[in-house]
């Protein structure tokens, strides 16, 4: 039996779901990389030029971690999932630049996601890579009508039921997300809620976020994560701030950023990885728009390695209190 | 951006096109472009803003700007430049020329309504007559990095140069254009050169944007032609003009030409022009004796194209710049010069190698 490697990295934590039971249906064994650690990410970062960025390293070092223990890499590229939407450099060149670093690494499964490139091609990519494990195109769709099934539950399950991401993963896949079983949405109407903005991978990699969404929880806040924002809110949203989207993962910057800003949310948190060309125009948008509005307060946390734990702590630190004050000023008004 | 605004200015002046030019880029424009940008982005970003917040003090209010056909490229900056503008209280309007394949059509119209509606004829012939200036700057510039290594007196031909832009500038018709070209050209063919001199032969490449743009890359041509090295380039912007609005199919030969090249070691396009680096790399490896990789400081493509570049088979020294206003010429110049030296030494080993085995 094939064993497939997935470092959990990146679009793990989107597409895991899908992915696993893609290859499952075809009969392979799935393996991920366990989650990161100090060493992952000097790993990774020992192998790329310093300006790699953090998810960037952090991939690296995953897949570094993988090798000997599986007899491929799944590295999908997904360039585009609506038309003329672009995906940052990094995933477009992600398998190469693996194979460049990583010599050592098995073979790498490669699939390219194109939507401009029509769904006939579509098929045919997702056939060809489906090939690596059957000859028979009647079991590769059915796999992939399976995948893409699971991928929807995934999405429901955050979106309907208001799981945070990691939660929902190991509703879906019984697989526990070591270290994240965090505290469920408690029922009672909590003090406050903090809308997250970020890339999935850097809100959920406990590692590189110094936990930070069981920080805010300690804090006793809400966290909504733009996961739990249903498609066509998010999009009407993107339009709004920034005209048509651009990016290919702009929605979960600029889109729930521009939802939480008007929903009423009681602070905004965006993360974002230094030197990360996307995010700093995206961020930068957001936080134009939320200096203009003036209601909802606005922090953008820029990690990178060297980024220091307690700096952060303190920050949020800072920003939950003027939070809780402006919360009592604002109630102390009303009455 | 580098000598673009020589047929740009044709191109308005014919037209009758109120216009302003900003002024040439200088450590204001980088300086303004940094302080209202967000933090960590491309020296490319700051200093299409410090140009923006440049032409704007002069009273602009439209402002054009060519958008690239890149993935990473210009697409989504104008937008936040805009923001950006028009929170510092300048009320301007930015129109992207998007060159891209099929906007050709949508910029035409955009051309149109800048020029009052001229006549198509005006305009193509404006076009023209932008393109042939184009054409003879980037002529001139290619023989100055023949000859900057190798002339006798240092800095002839960066003067002979910086009056040649100039004078063509200045052209205003094609028959002065063509005598000025001719001159200009004579006389580079006249300047004394040291025949014997085989002069090292480094290749440059990386980021459209930082390698044309001489300000922004320390002036590294101009550099190595100091220390006697002859440049070459792939990246002209006629070539890219004549790519982006097709009129050269000579020109998509040449990008597929480095594509092929680098397709063993990074397969797509990643947007920017980190393909095309690699892709020079490979390509080049055996006629240059090294590369000079100009990188904008946290620029993704390139960040991936250095990170591909060591694994090749083809080997080839190459000394990757970051481009940023934080960064030190001084501390660039050093490197350089290490880098020279390296080449010089490994060449003079092949050299020696060479002889042994005749
Ligand atoms: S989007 Fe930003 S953080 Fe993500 S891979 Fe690209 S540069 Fe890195
Ligand atoms: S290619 Fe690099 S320098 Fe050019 S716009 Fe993109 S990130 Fe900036």
């Amino acid at each position: 039996m094939t064993t497939v490697g997935i470092p959990r990295a990146l679009l793990y934590y989107q597409y895991y779901p899908m992915w696993k039971t893609f290859f499952e249906h075809l009969g392979a064994e799935v393996v991920v990389s366990p989650p990161t650690t100090r060493k992952t990410l000097t790993e990774g970062a020992s192998r790329v030029v310093a300006d790699t960025c953090l998810p960037a390293k952090v991939f690296v070092g995953h897949t570094v971690s993988l090798v000997g223990k599986c007899d491929c890499i799944f590295i999908p590229v997904i360039r585009s999932l609506k038309s003329k939407t672009y995906n940052c450099s990094k995933f477009l060149g992600l398998p190469d630049m693996t194979r460049a670093v990583v010599p050592e690494a098995p073979p790498i499964l490669e699939i390219e996601i194109d939507i401009n490139r029509g769904k006939r091609r579509l098929y045919q990519d997702i056939y060809k890579l489906g090939r690596h494990f059957t000859w028979n195109p009647l079991k590769v769709k059915e796999a992939a009508t399976a995948a893409w099934q699971s991928l929807l539950d995934y999405r429901e399950l955050m979106y309907r039921r208001e799981l945070i991401l990691p939660q929902a993963m190991e509703e879906i896949t019984g697989e526990s997300q070591t270290g994240l079983n965090m505290i469920l949405k408690s029922q009672t109407v909590p003090p406050t809620t903090i809308g997250l903005i970020g890339h999935a991978y850097l809100l959920y990699d406990e590692h590189i976020n110094y936990q930070l969404i069981r920080r805010l929880q300690q804090y006793d806040a809400t966290v909504v994560t733009p996961e739990m924002l249903p498609g066509n809110i998010i999009e009407a949203s993107v339009n709004k701030l920034a005209g048509k989207a651009y990016w290919t993962y702009e929605e979960e910057v600029v889109g729930a950023g521009g939802h939480f800003l008007e929903s009423g949310v009681d602070g905004i948190i965006g993360i974002m990885a230094f030197g990360c060309g996307p995010d700093s125009l995206m961020m930068d948008m957001v936080h134009r728009h939320a200096t203009r509005q003036k209601t909802t307060p606005f922090m953008c946390l820029t990690l990178e390695e060297h980024t220091s734990e307690t700096g952060v702590i303190t920050r949020l630190e800072a920003f939950m209190d003027m939070i809780h004050r402006r919360k009592q000023k604002g109630e102390a008004v009303c009455v | 951006m580098g000598n673009l605004y020589v047929p740009c200015r044709a191109v308005l002046e014919q037209l009758g096109v109120d216009y302003v030019i900003p002024p040439v880029n200088s450590q204001r424009t980088l300086s303004l472009g940094s302080r209202y940008s967000p933090e960590g982005l491309c020296i490319p970003f700051k200093m299409t803003l410090g140009n923006m917040i440049e032409a704007a003090e002069l009273g602009a209010n439209t402002l054009l700007v060519p958008g690239g056909y890149g993935i990473c490229r210009l697409g989504y900056y104008t937008r936040v430049q805009e923001q950006i503008l028009h929170n510092l209280g300048y009320d301007i309007e930015i129109i992207q020329l998007g060159v891209s394949e099929r906007k050709f059509l949508g910029m035409m119209d955009i051309i149109k309504r800048v020029s009052n509606d001229s006549p198509w004829r005006r305009i193509l012939s404006a076009f023209r007559f932008g393109l042939s200036k184009l054409n003879a700057v980037d002529q001139i510039e290619r023989i100055v990095q023949k000859v900057r290594p190798v002339e006798l007196i240092p800095g002839t031909a960066n003067q002979l140069y910086t009056r040649a832009v100039q004078a063509i500038d200045n052209a205003d018709d094609y028959d002065t254009l063509k005598r000025v070209k001719a001159d200009y050209l004579g006389q580079l063919k006249h300047v004394a050169i040291n025949e014997q001199a085989r002069p090292l032969i480094v290749g440059v490449t990386g980021e459209f944007y930082v390698v044309l743009e001489p300000f922004s890359s320390f002036d590294i041509e101009r550099e190595l032609g100091k220390l006697g090295v002859e440049v070459r380039r792939a990246t002209f912007i006629s070539g890219w003009t004549k790519f982006s609005l097709f009129l050269n199919p000579f020109g998509i030969n040449e990008k597929s030409r480095i594509h092929k090249a680098a397709y063993p070691y990074l397969k797509r396009d990643i947007g920017g022009d980190g393909w095309e680096s690699v892709g020079e790399k490979v390509l080049h490896a055996k006629e240059y004796d090294g590369l000079i990789h100009l990188a904008p400081f946290t620029c993704m493509p390139e960040i991936i194209a250095e990170n591909i570049m060591p694994s090749t088979k083809e080997q080839m020294p190459v000394l990757t710049i970051l481009c940023d206003e934080q960064i030190a010429k001084a501390g660039v110049l050093t490197r350089l010069e290490a880098f020279v030296d390296l080449l010089e030494r490994k060449r003079r080993k092949q050299n020696d190698q060479l002889r042994v085995t005749v």
